[in-house]
């Protein structure tokens, strides 16, 4: 009794620390995430990992300012976007946003149909169930329930973590290929640009921004209490990066020196966990992708719809009736029903779908981080709160970066 | 005639030797004047922002025209008690009174009429609908005809002026513009609070500053207690005291127990000594026992009294209605000997000793029983008010149902 009363104080004492900061971290590390990390380890081995320090770093900063904003004006992101920059450009950016969210909500379906066929369960049967117990978790206004078993769920990720350890990895080549990035021609192959995009995109996702920004003030975080939701959005992004790292190393140790270099399925990914779990391998990573993929799937179509009615002045809120906002509840409606459609044309690429969403996360990443800057930086908007030189700085070299990716990507496409 | 706020805006503008000198940037109220009589048109010139009184004006349509040299208009420098349409307006949220709740502003209708061969601008209404959206996202990219064409097939969603209640975070520039919330209090509290609860803080804050205590402590009651405790943090603790020296004793009891240890004391220090006095007692209970739930402004009488003296009482009685549901009789100690319900009270003769009229048996609680037992009494025995007594049975407070309505809600 006493060891079962020592441990749910524990549990209790974790969830109260757990903010908008480490929830959204954790969804970040969802299906389309693994995906990418995976594919990164296994087809270019520590070619990647230099990008992790740096992209933590920026995505540090991104998601700080994104909190800040919250705790300030106590607004969302795209209520900031339609009062300051009006309804056009507003509009312009909803229907970006719209899209782009759409093919993270594909992805998440497609880790969920994976998932699932490695229990030998075909998606016909699997993705409609799914997406109907998204649907309903948030219409019946069970989704603050649900979220404790999710982000406990997702405590799987460590994982990956003995995984990588336990795969005896070459140590020194990672750490080193930490901080030293790959030769410069590296640069010049279209794969690796594409999946150097990917990884960026999958961190450091618009969609996150929007998300984080309204469960801030969804929280009530003010300015004075907002030192606490700093640490909280600093742990979250660390705790999220480490497992990447250890997910790409995972897979380059276990996938990428044997010479698998393709990830086409779930069935593929799994074989980075078999060093921990052996045969089990496959219900471990099934259970964890599942987890991952559900969790994202019930926050990405309502934060989508969210962001939406918000910023074009829509009725919106899970507490009202259909009838009372009607244009939020049919984008959530429909923004699961296509996204699971989509997975169940036949024989479709899943994890092909799924990297190219976050290619075009990436590629969206510039064009939010600009409006995101120019908000934050208004003195009659945020006061003394606007960002500090070194923010500004950090973020405007992501934003360039991310912008001379994205092209350079484009260029090797025209080039062939 | 009606225009629409964003085709005035970006209009051009020609003086009186009929040359054009500009285009307007905004279209601003003077709420001290009129509320709704466009006054000013701030135009953009080469040689700056300047002030065209509307009174100049001699011709809306097809270009500004007005009958002063563009040499006379005063520079704008500063917007002081202005209200600009485009500015505080176009795009932000107001508050629909009428439709009771918070709404974006997509455009504004102007209607336009002629006083003395002269043009006159009010605002008519809000354009929360689809028409503004549209016309907003096409104009300047359809051709002006098509586009006025395809705007009437489109459903207009207008809140008329005298509808739209606006938020001003600003003190100085809320009394300049006179901005009030008249007619957002003549709600009923609980609209009132579902209202604030979607309204950033600053926004929140505004609005309780402006509202009558009375007002703002029944809405505050209703608002969700982490949205109230936020906004009692906001506000000055003078101000605070006199929202909660309005609320229910045991509301505002559960409120301050809520609040920071040092913002209580502020504001307990803040209110009149009987209130506080009171308040302080409360604040000893325990939250979840009958006492931390119970109200302590309750209707006692002699044992002696009849039922006319209660009616007598009833009329001066100052606290909550709900409670009076019940009138209790008490003894020289303050002992509870009897509850005699409302209804009871009001069909007896009026010399009916209240000793006569008391409800059989008397149910009562003690001040430290848990509200889950609370809440079992009220539905075993059907009732509306529950008495709380101390150890030696003196009467110190009641319980209502709507306390514990929302004490089950919490737990649902």
């Amino acid at each position: 009794m006493k060891f079962l009363k020592r441990w749910k104080t524990r549990i209790l004492l974790f969830f109260a620390v757990v903010g908008p900061g480490f929830i959204t971290a954790n969804v970040d590390n969802d299906a389309n995430g693994i995906f990418t990390y995976s594919l990164a380890g296994a087809k270019f081995g520590h070619m990647l990992l230099w990008t992790m320090i740096p992209v933590t770093l920026a995505l540090i900063v991104i998601q700080e300012i994104a909190a800040r904003m919250g705790a300030v004006t106590g607004k969302g992101l795209s209520d900031l976007i339609r009062e300051e920059f009006g309804f056009r450009i507003t509009f312009f950016m909803m229907i970006g946003i719209l899209i782009i969210n759409f093919g993270n909500v594909v992805g998440e379906f497609a880790g969920i149909a994976g998932s699932l066929e490695l229990f030998g369960l075909r998606k016909y049967y699997t993705v409609p169930i799914c997406a109907l117990i998204v649907w309903l978790i948030v219409v019946k206004g069970q989704y603050k329930t649900v979220e404790k078993v999710f982000l406990a769920a997702s405590f799987f990720y460590i994982t990956y973590i003995f995984a990588g350890v336990i795969a005896k990895p070459a140590w020194i080549d990672a750490l080193v290929a930490t901080i030293k990035p790959p030769q410069k021609d590296m640069f010049l192959h279209q794969d690796y640009l594409y999946m150097v995009i990917g990884v960026v995109g999958t961190t450091i996702a618009p969609w996150m921004q929007f998300y984080l920004q309204s469960s801030i003030v969804e929280k009530g975080v003010t300015r004075r209490q907002y030192k606490a939701s700093q640490i909280d959005v600093i742990s979250g992004c660390i705790f999220t990066d480490v497992v990447a790292w250890f997910i790409i190393v995972a897979c380059a140790a276990t996938l990428y020196v044997h010479g698998y270099h393709n990830i086409a399925d779930a069935k593929d990914a799994a074989q980075a966990l078999r060093p921990l779990a052996g045969d089990y391998a496959y219900i471990l990573f099934a259970v964890g992708l599942f987890n991952a993929s559900l969790f994202a799937a019930s926050i990405l179509p309502l934060s989508t719809a969210y962001t939406v009615c918000e910023g074009l002045g829509f009725e919106s809120g899970v507490g009202k009736r259909f009838s009372e906002a009607p244009v939020f509840y049919w984008l959530y409606t429909i923004l699961i029903v296509a996204g699971a459609g989509v997975i169940l044309i036949p024989n479709l690429p899943l994890v092909k779908i799924s990297i190219l969403s976050q290619v075009v996360n990436g590629i969206a990443v510039p064009p939010v981080l600009i409006f995101m800057l120019l908000l934050v930086n208004k003195k009659e908007l945020m006061g003394e709160y606007v960002n500090s030189r070194t923010y500004n700085v950090i973020a405007w070299i992501t934003t360039v970066v991310m912008t001379v990716l994205s092209v350079a990507w484009f260029w090797t496409l025209r080039a062939g | 005639m009606t225009l629409a706020l964003t085709e005035l805006l970006g209009a051009p503008v020609f003086d009186t030797a009929g040359s054009r000198c500009g285009r307007v940037r905004e279209v601003a109220l003077a709420p001290q004047e009129d509320r709704a009589r466009v006054a000013v048109l701030i135009v953009r010139t080469k040689a700056g922002d300047r002030l065209l009184p509307f009174g100049s004006v001699t011709s809306v349509n097809g270009g500004i025209r007005a009958d002063t040299s563009s040499r006379d208009w005063a520079p704008s420098n500063s917007s002081e008690g202005l209200l600009l349409l485009g500015r505080d307006l176009l795009d932000q949220q107001v508050i629909d009174v009428f439709g009771r709740k918070v709404v974006r502003v997509n455009d504004l209708d102007l209607h336009q009429e002629a006083i003395a061969n002269r043009p006159v601008l009010r605002v008519g209404a809000v354009d929360v609908g689809p028409r503004g959206a549209v016309r907003r996202l096409l104009k300047g990219v359809v051709p002006s005809g098509a586009l006025r064409a395809l705007l009437r097939r489109i459903p207009l969603r207008p809140i008329p002026w005298d509808f739209v209640d606006l938020i001003e975070t600003d003190p100085a520039r809320r009394v300049k513009l006179k901005i009030s919330h008249e007619r957002l209090a003549r709600l009923h509290p609980a609209d009132i609070a579902d209202i604030v609860e979607e309204l950033a803080p600053d926004e929140r804050e505004a609005v309780f500053e402006t509202l009558d205590e009375q007002v703002a402590a029944e809405a505050l009651e209703e608002v969700e207690p982490k949205v109230q405790k936020a906004i009692v943090e906001s506000l000055d603790s003078d101000r605070a005291a006199e929202i909660v020296e309005e609320m229910e004793p045991d509301a505002a009891a559960d409120l301050l127990a809520d609040l920071p240890e040092e913002r209580t004391s502020e504001i307990l220090l803040e209110m009149a000594p009987q209130e506080r006095k009171e308040m302080v007692e409360l604040l000893e209970f325990k939250e979840n026992t009958a006492a931390g739930r119970m109200n302590t402004e309750y209707l006692a009488l002699p044992l002696s009294a009849n039922a006319n003296d209660a009616i007598e009482a009833l009329r001066h009685f100052e606290g909550g209605i709900e409670t009076v549901s019940t009138v209790y009789l008490v003894d020289s100690h303050g002992t509870l000997v009897g509850a005699v319900p409302l209804a009871k009270l009001v069909l007896a003769p009026s010399d009916a000793p209240l000793l006569s009229l008391t409800q059989e048996p008397l149910i009562s609680t003690h001040s430290g029983v848990g509200e889950k037992e609370v809440a079992e009494l009220f539905d075993k025995y059907n009732l509306l008010t529950l008495p709380v007594v101390d150890d030696q049975k003196r009467l110190t407070g009641v319980v209502t149902a709507d306390d514990v309505i929302s004490l089950l809600r919490d737990k649902l």
